[in-house]
């Protein structure tokens, strides 16, 4: 980075599967002042607001626009960012770019979807190419779902496996305020619910939720100045994949699948060789339980193949000693625009010791945030509590 | 096989149909209601930068103070025109089939002005300035075309 | 306005989009899909430094970035890479109507390509009946029936006559 950044504050909504007493705007206006609540700023002293959420999915084209007010963003730049499920993790990226370029202090990151009010299958579909594929748009189900089935054919794995990640996430969430879907549930519950795409069944599936999260970034002085537990944002680096030839849902290819990539490159530029030895706890990106598993393998957590065994064998537990998703991850909640930014906060309140109910045990020096959209992208985030470590 | 630029060029054609449903939110919700059941036109009062605005709203944007029902206030009904047009072309989205004419109505007592359409007078009779009051539709339902269009007050 | 907050009614508005869009093939998926509307055959393209066979065909590898230039025909059978039995009515946004649940679809990698194609798969959706590494034959509709789309094919039906069972 040319300046180092932080986050210096963030908040969130209690993600729910309705919201209707507030509209887009009021849904956001809760984060935003969540955020500068913690950050104790007012919102005359950001210098820009970034806002991401999904093309349309609300119905509404050009959110950035009817949004100003809830977001504070009257007279000020800023920029409106989509990139399909990652754009939390994007508009954070930026928010980085912009406070390390050196042209802006502090940066307003606001991610969130109000899903209840769209048709999210008819403008998932039109992500399919057009004239390859759009008559077989098969949802994100659909698409995990087909990994699913190569993942098991080629390493052995089994529904049971996806029923451990699913108790994991849910039992997780149950401790987790701010999570949309809290369950008590079992293995067998997950094995029992509804099948929605072989081998997917309904607990193994992220929910549709309503949420916002927000997050402010600023420069070191400003850090220094204004906060207790700044989070340092050490690296970050995107990938975008390419849907045909760089195939994600193919477990076994030795392409430069984008999950990989990037995570090549990042530990490249951090200099870490074990991630497992690097970072304290992880929140993955997992729209289903199965890409867990899968991705825990891509970001070097283990060998190919390996990724059902660290769940089998309780490592990535919350007292287990490499934590994923302590705050019960996408598959608990899941307001799309927020979900990748949710996954950088959430790891920020980790290492801040903030996390509440869901803390990890032991010390939180540093953590990996990743971010997954359907529109190909992957942004990783490492933060760590010290700058020098 | 044919070249590639002795391929006649493809095109293919398809639609997106997307159903999206909107909630107003509480304060939105209020000035739905308040215009379905009482013909009433709400604003909403930010007194720290004192001015009403509409559509009504939780955040004034300009000083980003928290508004709420106490602070509503009835505008209207009538207003002034201050701006207009007529659309000479049809859309499946507009409200109506083209010569369709709509404005800008600056109502009583607000700050902000109300688009919405204008009948019940030629547009050549139409003037900047004009003072206009609402015609309620007959059958309400609590959005925007509660207010079936503005027409020139008096005539 | 002197209703208490629970007795209030939160109002929300229905609002329908249709949005009709025309896409132009452009050069190299106009001549792929014209091989499969006049000919009933798959074409990919190879690229001269990595020999990948893609398709869909493209002007440029998405790995090494060179132009591509030698067209492959392909034939009609390849191995199934992966396949789901989808259990949610799937609509099909070009035709507006829903594939029947439940029904199997996966992913094709023809003989020949390095890539695949996601198409129906003409078996019965029974785990037992469907694995990674079945042998599958492109259907295509009759000739007057196809119009330059992969819904040219109608389905992917295993080679052999008899059942695919899980090893």
């Amino acid at each position: 980075m040319k300046r180092n950044v932080a986050v210096i504050g963030g908040g969130q909504t209690r993600h729910a599967a309705r919201r209707h007493d507030v509209n887009q705007v009021e849904l956001v206006n809760e984060a935003v002042r969540a955020a500068l609540l913690d950050a104790r700023m007012t919102i005359d002293e950001i210098d820009t607001v970034l806002l991401g959420n999904m093309e349309f999915f609300e119905g509404c084209h050009m959110t950035d626009c009817w949004l100003a007010d809830g977001l504070g963003a009257y007279g000020k730049p800023g920029l409106k960012i989509t990139t399909g499920g990652t754009v939390g993790a994007t508009i954070v990226s930026a928010g980085a770019h912009h406070v390390a370029s050196g042209l802006f202090d502090t940066v307003l990151c606001v991610g969130f979807e109000k899903q209840e009010e769209g048709d999210t299958g008819a403008i998932l579909s039109g992500v399919a190419h057009p004239l390859y594929g759009r008559s077989m748009a098969g949802a994100a189900v659909g698409y995990f779902a087909m990994m699913a089935t190569s993942y098991m054919a080629a390493w052995g794995a089994r529904e049971e496996h996806s029923a451990m990640v699913a108790v994991k996430a849910r039992q997780n969430a149950r401790k987790n305020e701010y999570a949309h879907l809290k369950l008590d549930i079992t293995v067998q519950d997950a094995l029992n619910s509804r099948m929605l795409a072989y081998p997917i069944r309904m607990l193994d599936m992220c929910p549709a939720s309503n949420g916002a999260c927000a997050v402010i970034l600023a420069d070191e002085k400003t850090a220094g100045d204004r906060c207790e537990k700044p989070v340092w944002i050490r690296a970050m680096d995107t990938a975008h994949n390419e849907q045909f030839e760089l195939d994600w849902r193919d477990v076994t290819t030795r392409k430069p699948i984008f999950s990989k990539t990037s995570a090549a490159r990042l530990y490249r530029q951090l200099g870490v060789s074990n991630p497992l030895d690097y970072f304290d706890v992880f929140e993955i990106y997992e729209p289903a339980t199965w890409a867990e598993m899968v991705w825990y393998e891509d970001l070097g957590m283990c060998g190919p193949g390996e990724g059902f065994r660290m769940i089998e064998e309780g490592k990535t537990a919350m007292d287990g000693p490499h934590p994923v998703n302590p705050s019960g991850g996408v598959l608990s909640t899941n307001c799309i625009g927020a979900s990748a930014m949710l996954r950088i906060w959430e790891a920020a309140l980790q290492i801040r010791g903030d996390a509440g109910g869901h803390q990890v045990p032991g010390d939180v020096r540093r953590a990996l945030a990743t971010a997954y959209g359907g529109t190909n992208w992957t942004v990783l985030t490492a933060l760590s509590r010290d700058l020098d470590d | 096989m044919k070249e590639v630029n002795e391929t006649a060029p493809l095109e293919v054609d398809q639609h997106i149909t997307a159903h999206s449903r909107y909630y107003a939110g509480t304060i939105g919700s209020l000035f739905y209601t308040t215009l379905r059941d009482e013909k009433k036109i709400l604003g909403i009062r930010c007194a720290a930068c004192d001015r009403v605005l509409w559509p009504p709203r939780q955040t004034c944007g300009r000083c980003f103070t928290q508004l709420s029902e106490k602070d509503f206030v009835e505008i209207g009904p009538n207003g002034t025109l201050e701006t207009f047009t007529r659309v000479s072309y049809s859309e499946p989205v507009h409200p109506a089939p083209a010569p369709l004419i709509y404005g800008i109505i600056r109502l009583d007592g607000a700050d902000t002005g109300i688009t919405h359409l204008i009948g019940g007078v030629p547009f050549e009779a139409l003037r900047v300035g004009m003072r206009m009051m609402p015609v309620f539709s007959e059958e309400r339902h609590g959005d925007i075309l509660d207010i079936r269009w503005f027409t020139p007050l008096g005539e | 306005m002197n209703k208490e907050p629970t007795e209030r009614e939160l109002v929300s508005i229905p609002i329908t989009v249709d949005v009709p869009y025309r896409f132009a093939a452009g050069k190299y998926m106009a001549r792929f899909l014209t091989e499969l509307r006049d000919n009933g055959r798959f074409i990919g393209i190879r690229c001269p430094v990595c020999g990948r066979v893609q398709m869909p065909p493209r002007v440029v590898c998405a790995v090494c970035h060179v132009k591509n230039g030698e067209w492959v025909k392909l034939g009609l059978e390849g191995s199934l890479a992966g396949f789901t039995i989808m259990y949610l009515p799937l609509t099909d946004p070009t035709t507006g109507k829903a594939h029947e649940p439940p029904f199997v679809y996966g992913s094709v990698r023809l003989d020949g390509c390095d890539s695949v194609v996601d198409h129906l798969i003409d078996v019965e959706p029974d785990v037992d009946k469907v694995r990674v590494g079945m042998r599958l034959r492109a259907v295509f509709r009759p000739r007057e029936q196809r119009t330059g789309d992969l819904s040219d094919i109608v389905h992917f039906a295993p080679v052999d006559n008899e059942q695919n069972r899980t090893p």
